[in-house]
């Protein structure tokens, strides 16, 4: 007996309107997705290929055209609603006049919830940020940012963590650091993730699943099982199975 | 669509709330209907006179804010190109800005005469405006785009002439829309030391006489004017931007 | 190794200093009657004779200044806030604010005395007038101003209206409030002065009507020269206050 799948994209469409033409831009079309309770999928697409767009329809951010978008049964804006969502951009969004702690506490506030000190602090400390709770996002490095809005995206355990593009801005070194710490993180709690991304070593380091979407409109081309066992090494990066895996997938992105 | 037509809506409610409040009498003579205001303002006998007025203090609006143009330029070109002068020419702005403008009127009608103070007195508001606005336009140019002058061998002149003049065009161009209502109240101001004929005369007259409702058209002459040439200037501007921005 | 105070100041307001010497030297070639025109020194003479009149006025100009400069402020952020939460309010009253940023609001101070009365009343009348324009504006903006992805954020963390007004659009407007503040500080002193000299009762405004009625001309350009010091020097407070608070929310 399979669990229900903790995401469920059923038959989904968005079309968007565009000034000057009636039929709009057609940015997803007829897309299914179900991703288990625990599981860590990656979208893997070309820029501008609907990747964001579906990320957002589970944030409850867009509303689908056509089809259904459920989060464990429920739709996303009643999850969103009871604040059981984690999320984390490209950009950091950290509020410039708030400290690291109390951005990390903002989640609580916003639910109405007692702030958990204590949760706080262990949170830092597992991103690695435990030194600088009380510094100001302008002080931080990029890295340090996406560590912090990422320890916000888990501060009140949501149901399920969405994350887009979260190391898109930062350089070729960090981001690989990025993902040797995403992936140690992400082994303490284990939540149903959604990650977009358009760099193939970083869905084949982090992703239990790697789907790979086309671009306009954006359907599901194919999907990849990870064989790789958790916690991975980063060592694992440099093995003969990983890098005929990229090859694969990367001229999966090119057709 | 819904944009303009809340406007037109927000518009109309305004002057129907000026209309009533004038009917109903509840502010007493200080605020007529706006229909009675209307009817002197469309009374053809009272036109040589609306316009005499209108005709002065436009005329001394334009000659002061040709005149802070230039000033404000010419200092705002020479504090650029002369760094030493930066500072310094900084400073007098905000001052010259700090100084009210009904001590101007007694200095200027000294200095000058009663018919140019409020032409002057306005060029003291205009050069404030378009000083700050051009300083920082021409701030503007990145130093990225002054590396590449530099590396294409201009020299500093043809520097100034091709990227930051240029550059500082926008930030003119809003600076002149934002200085015609300071330079309208400059004239304004002005004309309260003794010239003999303006807006700003027509309001103190109707002020001491109890004429209300002409004292209400002389108001309206002056927001209307400013608005007519405010939408103008503003034209201009969107059009500089969308060239030079 | 900082250089020596005088020489600093000669560089800074080096336009100020020649302008004061050129007035001193045009009285004195023009040989000018005292009551036409003083000399920068007898001003300076004026001011230090009588101080206690000068200090009692700038007291009720700047008083009148400082509490329409925080009223407006707050009816100009306040009716900012009305806008962003309704965008049917934003539509009414954006004709509005355009109008009213070219009304020549020296005009106005005659409708406002009969309104309101000959005295202090109208004075702040037209200060709040003056401020809360530009308070206006500059937190419309500045409400739709809020760090990029912030508002998708606080979306998805399922914020209601009023978390989304009080945690981030009304700090991400902090720094154009800021901005507004700096504006209108200079602004409100000279806006004050105005509206006493036309029709005050007390003030430097007033003073400034007085005296030169009486033809105690080194008094009027007395208070005159007291009004631009506090404008600039508010100026300069306010661009102070204006630097910490991009600071701090940025």
């Amino acid at each position: 007996m399979s669990a229900a799948a903790a995401i469920a994209i059923d038959r989904v469409s968005k079309r968007f309107a565009l000034a000057g033409s009636e039929e709009g831009v057609l940015a997803l079309s007829e897309l299914s997705l179900s991703i288990a309770s625990g599981e860590f999928v990656a979208i893997l697409g070309p820029s501008g290929c609907g990747k964001s767009t579906l990320l957002r329809l589970v944030a409850a951010l867009e509303q689908p055209t056509a089809g259904t978008v459920n989060v464990n049964g429920a739709a996303p804006n009643l999850v969103s609603a009871h604040h059981a969502l984690g999320v984390a951009f490209q950009d950091h969004a950290l509020l410039p006049w708030l400290s690291v702690r109390d951005n990390v506490a903002l989640p609580f506030r916003i639910a109405g919830r007692r702030v958990d000190e204590p949760a706080i602090t262990r949170l830092l400390e597992l991103v690695g940020l435990g030194r600088f709770a009380d510094a100001r996002p302008k002080q931080l490095s990029g890295g340090m940012r996406q560590r912090a809005s990422i320890a916000r995206a888990l501060v009140l355990e949501p149901e399920v963590l969405l994350l887009d593009e979260p190391f898109g801005a930062l350089d070729a070194v960090t981001r690989r650091q990025m993902n040797v710490e995403l992936q140690r993180i992400w082994s303490a709690r284990q939540i149903t993730t959604m990650l977009i991304t358009h760099s193939v070593d970083e869905a084949l380091f982090l992703a239990d699943r790697v789907v790979v979407m086309s671009g306009r409109p954006g359907r599901i081309l194919r999907e990849v099982k990870v064989p790789f066992d958790r916690p991975r090494d980063p060592s694992v990066m440099r093995s003969e199975a990983f890098h005929h895996l990229v090859d694969d997938l990367t001229e999966a992105l090119e057709t | 669509m819904k944009q303009s037509l809340l406007g037109a809506l927000g518009t109309a409610i305004f002057l129907a709330l000026w209309e009533a409040l004038g009917r109903s009498g509840v502010l007493g003579i200080s605020w007529p209907p706006l229909s009675d205001v209307l009817a002197m303002l469309a009374d053809e006998n009272r036109w040589p006179l609306f316009g005499r007025a209108l005709g002065a203090t436009l005329a001394s609006t334009a000659l002061g804010y040709c005149w802070g143009t230039a000033a404000g330029l010419a200092l705002a070109m020479l504090a650029h190109l002369l760094p030493l002068l930066r500072r310094g020419s900084d400073r007098l702005a905000a001052v010259l800005n700090s100084v009210p403008s009904i001590a101007l009127g007694p200095i200027f009608l000294v200095l000058l005469s009663r018919e140019s103070t409020p032409a002057a007195v306005s060029s003291i508001h205009v050069f404030f405006i378009v000083f700050v606005s051009v300083s920082s336009g021409l701030a503007r140019a990145t130093p990225a785009h002054r590396d590449l002058f530099a590396v294409l061998g201009a020299d500093r002149l043809k520097r100034f002439r091709r990227l930051e003049l240029p550059a500082a065009l926008p930030s003119l161009v809003s600076g002149l829309r934002l200085a015609w209502p300071a330079a309208l109240i400059g004239a304004i101001i002005g004309e309260w030391f003794g010239a003999p004929r303006g807006i700003g005369i027509l309001i103190i007259n109707a002020m001491q006489n109890f004429q209300i409702v002409l004292l209400w058209c002389a108001v309206v002459l002056a927001v209307g004017s400013s608005l007519f040439f405010y939408g103008v200037l503003t034209m201009l501007e969107r059009a500089t931007y969308e060239r030079f921005g | 190794m900082r250089r020596p105070l005088v020489l600093r100041l000669v560089e800074d307001y080096w336009g100020v200093l020649l302008i004061l010497i050129a007035w001193e030297f045009w009285v004195a070639i023009n040989h000018f009657n005292p009551i036409v025109m003083p000399t920068p020194t007898a001003v300076v003479g004026d001011l230090v004779a009588n101080t206690n009149v000068y200090l009692s006025n700038v007291g009720i100009t700047l008083g009148v200044a400082v509490f329409g400069l925080v009223m407006g402020m707050l009816v100009g952020t306040a009716l900012a806030v009305a806008a962003w939460f309704s965008p049917v309010a934003s539509g009414l009253l954006n004709p509005l604010t355009v109008l009213f940023s070219s009304v020549p609001v020296v005009a106005l101070i005659p409708v406002i005395a009969r309104l309101l009365g000959y005295d202090i009343s109208t004075v702040l009348a037209i200060v709040v007038i003056i401020t809360f324009f530009p308070s206006f504006v500059f937190a419309s903006s500045g409400l739709r101003q809020p760090p990029a992805g912030a508002e998708d954020l606080f979306r998805v963390l399922g914020a209601s209206r009023l978390d989304l007004l009080l945690r981030l659009a009304l700090p991400s407007a902090m720094p154009n409030l800021a901005i507004a503040f700096k504006l209108a500080a200079a602004h409100a002193i000279l806006a004050a002065m105005i509206a006493e000299f036309l029709m005050g009762t007390t003030g430097l405004g007033y003073l400034f009507a007085e005296t030169k009625a009486e033809f105690r001309t080194e008094q009027a350009f007395g208070a005159s020269a007291v009004a631009t010091i506090i404008s600039a020097g508010a100026f300069l407070a306010a661009g102070w206050v204006e630097k910490r608070v991009r600071e701090r929310y940025t």
